[in-house]
């Protein structure tokens, strides 16, 4: 019993943290935009101006806050319409029945976007829920795009065959990637944090290597660029390729993935195992789990998961890879974290939150051609709205937890022992 | 130091803990606190220690209010505490824990490691407690440990001690030497404050008994008071002390173990060559003063530690080196030394802790997905059965009180055909209603023909439950006795001694 | 009877580990690599040549002139060694010093490999492998890791993952440059460094400690956060305003007499002002953390913080100030990274927070250990760029993931045999 609770700062944080996670990420949301004007704010030199007027005489301060919302405002307004819909526009089509292409675009891109990344986040919240910390998605997703791509772009078969075979190598390849930390960690107790972010690494100079030094780049080309896959191997678009609209059969992959996780998780023994593993290892051991078959299986299906994404992404979109392919901190893999802890582990909690960043990375890209904003405001926006997030209700939910002795609570989370 | 503390009273939410608690302690005094575990006991002492404010009454130091914001303040007013869970860090040197946090400096900041070191011999000499200054605490038996905390309490000028629980983990003799050193540091002056729920060692030592139940005093007593006696007061009604057992009538043995020898999470020998058996109808009691190897030998048995040679054979069948889940399947049931840690998974439901063993079998699963209506409908049995106090069998088993959570264990093990039972320090923390029910349920399984195993370091326990008492010590059996053996006995035993033809 | 003597437990026999085992396995691979691919790969006459003056420091006192080294002969020798080593670790199963073992002979691998690279004749145009420029060469990045390695010493003593240290390398940089760029004054730069790190370090600490978050988690949200952020800014600011991130490289400092000591002189004692402050650095931690008052409150913080509370410590306070602490190094370490490359660029750290927390590990979180693992990892970082101009026939991109792979190897060797700071990475409540 602790005298912390009694010791709360203001009734606002506290009528914060005890509201539902819904609410809470409500407000996350909207102070998470803040952050992001705020940023904005201080790096635009139109707007920086406009409130240094301040020092010389107060009457500067509607100006200050017109420049303000006119390049904040533009600047989100960009990214609604770029990622949702752009009002006028729906009216105009609903009103003329024509111009619907151009109305659903940014909905179809979001869907587009989101499609693989609610994938390899579904990946990233099952190894969470198994206690283990799959940091590594992001190679993951690189290999499952390489392997995906070498085998839709290199071998020829009818598409009732290439298609699944090539979702399927990614699979592999992704699988492949997440074994190795899940072995060490089940036989070493090699902490998979280091592991998974060095072979991140090792994965970055592997795609330069298959682009640039192997047969599976362009042939005829000298940059870094592969193959193209063949249509038998693609994920087509929806509505076709003349509507413009993107949006692809890949969005039944992941409905397919997401039921799959609903059951993995709430259904299935194995999904018990693994969520007994990650609340209490060990309890775990002594109620006869194998925690190092846990362990490994789990690493499994969430790099498979991973890579399944990046093969997911490329059949969707681009149908090649190049050497930037799912690079820095934008990658869907580092992305899956966050909305992994956004939706909480949770197979439907992550849908949501997989369409809130995609709609937010879709319409930054909006933002960055309309105002020059660069796109990368995005990612601070989505880190920002994970750390107003995920500490009030975090704590909320496992509070009843950190009561107990936290030895041997979480494989991961107690620092580097096992 | 005369130390009183007056209506003292600490809630939490609608849980009073301390309710006008008063008492005095007097210098040269040792008054024990007694009281069951959760009658208030460990909140006290952390509002008179600093950890937490009490929302009424006064603390009297000398005859002058005092009030005491966090240990340090406790410390600087000459209170001294030694915890039941010692304070000390296991990597640090004797005397880096005993200065820390008062440490003696030289330039720059620089400990004076030497002047400590002084310190210390002193203080070794003064009050008859060796201790080896440069010795890493982790090394030393628990015994000396405790005495590095008593010696870190007086470096501090404590002039009031409180010993919280200070014998859980001590030999009888061990304990003996420790009721010597309380005697001692009394005559020199300083006020005990020694809180325990264990009737014979109150009977023993105390000066003063002030007995608490459910966060209020309910009574002085002198030392001259029964056991009875005091024990009705710490519980409120007519405490059956024993448990009713069916004549003893062993059958054929259930459990053989040979030579086992397991090592510890460092490496080193922890079990050294133990062999018994144990029989249908048989309650066998492993004795002992913790850390002797029970723990590791538990372990081995259930599957959770490897072993390094010997065997372990159930009904004539070598399980010795199985995995956990094989050993459940093969019917050993485990109530484990931690239950928090061992038995449960706090976050899930109460429903799925009751078949945390054997989520896979049918009818609870078939072929790899969950059968949830067969899930809940045990759990609706066993709750019933079993009375766990819940409000729903979905609730997650955080919610449960330490009792109820450990029925939802015993529910689990006892619901399942066993071959053998393993129960290790089954009632440790618990009140005394839960420590009847679970010794009744122990001995009903008992009595339907069933072999078990019981580890407790508790020696009432050990002489209720037993029907044969093996004593383990330092990783060994020292002897297997039969509970009409004398206590001193017992303890000499728990102790190394190995027993004279006529001690028995 | 034993009650009156302090004698320490009974304890005999230990465990053959299967986690020694592996290692052992792992070196007598190396070993026969060594053996097989550089040894007897080379030609019988192919020589290789070790010179030892440094690049741009003329007129040593001593010219130690060139050694010119057997290549195969060299290599196979070191291969046997190597086996053998492995053997020996195999067999002998010591308890102690078996990363050591592992560290040396990463170096005889390194050493093997380097001769093999630029044996004569061969494929490379260079026939001759200049040590002191290579260890020069490599300083740079040394350095930096050994900033991150104590930053993580500082926080994970106290009981606090630092994941960040990444993101505290980044921020440092550019503000560091921003700040240079400018002012065209290093102290200036240093000390924005410092700052954005603490900053960094103040927003773990605070999520970690007043909301008990998982540290790790945070960690990775920062670094995920600072690296958008730098994108962004280096879009926003740093392209449309290049007076912002002009070059700017720290000078060198040369000790006068020390730094033309042969072989090692121009390694230690030519450089910038900054690694001459991480040398004093690595004094004062280690002073600081193991000698005084305020150390042995760090370490019991993180290694029994109810301990600590006990005895009147606030727990929550030296975390506060630890965690701070090693941000602000860190973020002079990104400062100093940057001093050496001359202005920011977007992800030049890559990955080097990261494997400064494997140094600290090797180094079994003490700073001498952790500059050793620095060292070593610095090399192999270096080697794996400098390689790629000797034309080895090995991919640039593949060479280019050999740190990684040794920083991986080195991890999954040592968790389980070491020992971190008991209370690393637990949130602290009072209970």
């Amino acid at each position: 019993m602790s005298d912390v609770a009694t010791k709360s700062r203001t009734t606002l944080w506290t009528r914060y943290t005890s509201s539902s996670p819904v609410v809470v990420t409500l407000y996350a949301l909207i102070l998470g935009l803040a952050f992001g004007a705020l940023v904005i704010i201080v790096t635009t030199p139109a707007v920086l101006d406009a409130w240094r007027g301040l020092f010389d005489s107060w009457g500067a301060f509607p100006h200050a806050l017109n420049a303000t919302f006119n390049y904040v405002g533009a600047g989100y307004r960009a990214m609604f319409t770029g990622s949702v819909v752009d009002p006028q526009g729906f009216w105009h089509s609903l009103t003329t029945g024509k111009g619907w292409p151009n109305t659903l675009t940014p909905l179809s891109e979001t869907l587009t976007y989101a499609s693989p990344l609610v994938i390899v986040s579904i990946g990233v919240g099952i190894a969470f829920q198994t206690g283990l910390f799959n940091i590594g998605a992001n190679g993951q997703a690189v290999i499952g795009g390489i392997a995906g791509t070498a085998f839709g772009s290199m071998l020829h078969m009818p598409t009732a065959l290439h298609l699944p075979l090539t979702l399927l190598a990614g699979i592999a390849g992704g699988m492949l990637c997440g074994a190795l930390p899940g072995i060490l960690k089940a036989y070493t107790g090699a902490h998979e944090v280091i592991v998974t972010l060095m072979f991140n690494y090792v994965t970055y100079a592997f795609l330069l290597f298959c682009v640039l030094s192997t047969p599976l780049q362009q042939p005829g080309q000298s940059n870094d660029i592969s193959r193209t896959m063949d249509p038998s191997a693609i994920l087509a678009p929806l509505f076709g390729t003349k509507s413009g609209l993107r949006v692809s059969y890949g969005i039944f992959v992941s409905a397919a993935v997401v039921l799959f996780a609903w059951w993995l998780l709430n259904r299935s023994s194995l999904g018990f195992d693994f969520r007994v593993t990650g609340a209490n290892p060990s309890a775990a051991k002594a109620s006869g789990i194998n925690a190092r078959k846990v362990v490994v299986v789990s690493f499994l299906v969430s790099g498979g998961l991973a890579g399944l994404a990046g093969v997911v992404q490329v059949a969707s979109t681009t149908h090649y890879i190049d050497g930037n392919f799912l690079i820095g901190n934008a990658g869907i893999g580092f992305t899956a974290i966050t909305v992994a802890l956004l939706g909480r582990n949770k197979p439907m909690g992550i849908v949501w939150a997989s369409l809130l960043f995609a709609a937010l990375g879709v319409g930054g890209r909006n933002m960055q051609a309309t105002t020059g904003i660069p796109l990368d405001l995005a990612t601070v926006i989505q880190s920002a709205i994970v750390l107003f997030v995920a500490t009030p209700v975090l704590v909320k939910e496992i509070f009843h937890l950190r009561n107990v002795d936290t030895v041997g609570l979480n494989l991961a989370t107690t620092g580097w022992g096992t | 130091m005369r130390l009183e503390l007056r209506r003292i009273t600490k809630r939490f939410g609608a849980l009073t803990a301390n309710d006008q608690i008063s008492l005095i302690v007097e210098p040269g005094q040792i008054h024990s606190l007694l009281g069951e575990n959760g009658a208030g006991k460990s909140t006290l002492m952390n509002v008179l220690f600093g950890l937490l404010r009490q929302d009424e009454g006064e603390i009297l130091i000398n005859d002058v209010v005092t009030s005491i914001a966090d240990s340090g303040e406790a410390v600087r007013h000459g209170l001294g505490m030694v915890h039941q869970h010692f304070m000390l860090v296991p990597v640090f040197t004797v005397t880096e824990n005993v200065v820390l946090g008062f440490e003696p400096t030289k330039s720059l900041d620089r400990v004076d490691y030497t002047k400590a070191t002084e310190d210390i011999r002193r203080l070794s000499r003064q009050f008859n407690l060796e201790v080896d200054p440069n010795a890493i605490i982790e090394n030393l038996p628990v015994g000396i440990q405790q005495r590095v905390e008593i010696i870190k309490a007086l470096s501090h000028d404590a002039e009031l001690l409180i010993l919280d629980e200070p014998t859980a983990v001590l030999t009888p003799q061990e304990i003996d030497a420790l009721m010597e050193v309380m005697r001692s540091l009394a005559a020199a002056g300083k006020s005990i404050l020694f809180i325990t729920h264990k009737l014979k060692e109150v009977k023993a030592v105390a000066d003063v008994i002030t007995v608490i139940r459910h966060g209020r005093v309910v009574g002085t007593a002198e030392p001259t008071a029964s056991e009875s006696e005091l024990a009705s007061l710490m519980v409120g009604r007519e405490v059956n002390l024993t448990v009713e057992k069916s004549p003893y009538e062993p059958g054929d043995e259930v459990l053989e173990i040979r030579d086992l020898v397991v090592l510890d999470d460092r490496g080193l020998i922890a079990v050294n060559g133990v062999s018994l058996d144990v029989r249908a109808g048989e309650v066998l009691a492993l004795a002992g003063v913790q850390g002797n190897g029970q723990t590791e030998f538990v372990e081995a048995l259930v599957g959770m530690r490897s072993v390094l040679s010997g065997t372990i054979t159930l009904h004539g069948r070598d399980i010795t080196h199985l995995t956990p889940r094989k050993k459940l399947d093969a019917g050993i049931g485990h109530i484990p030394e931690d239950r928090q840690r061992d038995g449960l998974v706090l976050t899930m439901s109460v429903a799925d802790n009751l078949v945390l063993n054997t989520p896979r079998r049918a009818p609870f699963a078939s072929r790899g997905t969950r059968n949830l209506a067969a899930v809940n409908e045990n759990a609706e049995h066993l709750v019933k059965d079993f009375d766990v106090r819940t409000s729903s069998i979905q609730s997650p088993t955080s919610a449960l009180s330490g009792g109820n959570q450990q029925k939802v264990i015993v529910a689990r093990e006892l619901s399942r055909s066993l071959e053998f039972l393993v129960a290790s320090q089954p009632t440790r923390g618990l009140d005394v209603g839960s420590i009847e029910y679970v010794h009744s349920q122990i001995i009903e399984h008992r009595n339907h023909g069933n072999g078990s195993l019981i580890v407790s370091s508790e020696l009432d326990e050990v002489l209720a439950l037993g029907d044969r008492i093996a004593v383990m010590f330092e990783g060994q059996i020292c002897g297997i006795v039969d509970p009409s053996t004398s206590r001193e006995s017992i303890g000499l035993l728990m102790a190394g001694h190995a027993l004279e033809v006529s001690d028995v | 009877m034993s009650l009156l003597d302090s004698s320490t437990k009974p304890g005999v026999t230990m465990a053959k580990n299967r986690r020694t085992r592996v290692i052992a396995v792992l070196m007598a691979f190396v070993g026969f690599f060594t053996l097989f691919v550089f040894g007897l790969g080379s030609g019988a006459r192919s020589h290789a040549g070790l010179t030892f003056d440094p690049v741009n420091l003329a007129n040593a006192p001593v010219q130690l002139g060139s050694v010119t080294m057997p290549v195969r002969w060299t290599d196979v020798i070191v291969g046997l060694i190597i086996i053998a080593a492995s053997a020996e670790v195999f067999i002998r199963q010591p308890r102690r010093g078996v990363m050591a073992r592992f560290g040396g002979v990463a170096i005889l691998f390194l050493v093997a490999l380097l001769l093999w690279a630029v044996r004569n004749p061969g494929p490379s145009f260079v026939s001759s492998v200049n040590i002191t420029s290579i260890l020069v060469a490599s300083s740079a990045t040394v350095m930096v890791l050994v900033f991150g390695a104590l930053s993580g010493v500082m926080c994970e003593r106290s009981g606090v993952v630092n994941i960040a240290i990444e993101g505290q390398f980044i921020g440092g940089a550019f503000l560091g440059s921003m700040i240079a760029s400018t002012t065209h004054n290093f102290f200036y730069a240093a000390f924005g460094g410092v700052l954005i790190g603490g900053l960094i370090g103040l927003v773990l600490a605070f999520f970690s400690l007043r909301y008990r978050s998982d540290q790790i988690i945070v960690g990775v949200v920062l670094v995920t956060m600072l690296g958008g952020l730098s994108s962004y800014l280096n879009l926003q600011v740093l392209t449309p305003f290049p007076n912002f991130n002009t070059g700017n490289l720290a000078a060198n400092l040369p000790l006068p007499g020390l730094s033309k000591i042969p072989i090692l002189g121009p390694v230690l004692f030519n450089q910038s002002g900054f690694f001459y402050a991480m040398i004093i650095l690595v004094g004062v931690v280690s002073f600081a953390l193991f000698k005084t008052r305020y150390g042995l409150h760090v370490r019991a913080v993180g290694e029994h913080p109810h301990a600590a509370a006990s005895v009147g410590i606030d727990v929550i306070r030296v975390r506060y100030i630890n965690v701070v602490l090693g941000g602000a190094i860190a973020g002079l370490g990104g400062v100093a990274f940057m001093a050496t490359q001359g202005q920011f660029q977007v992800g030049y750290t890559s990955g080097y927070g990261y494997i400064a927390l494997a140094a600290l590990i090797f180094g079994r979180w003490r700073p001498s250990g952790a500059v050793v693992a620095c060292i070593i990892f610095g090399l192999s970082v270096y080697l794996s760029y400098d390689l790629s101009t000797y034309q080895v026939p090995v991919s640039g991109y593949i060479l280019a993931m050999f740190p990684y792979l040794i920083t991986i190897a080195v991890v999954a060797g040592l968790i389980g045999r070491v020992r971190p700071p008991a209370a690393d990475g637990q949130p602290y409540q009072r209970d």
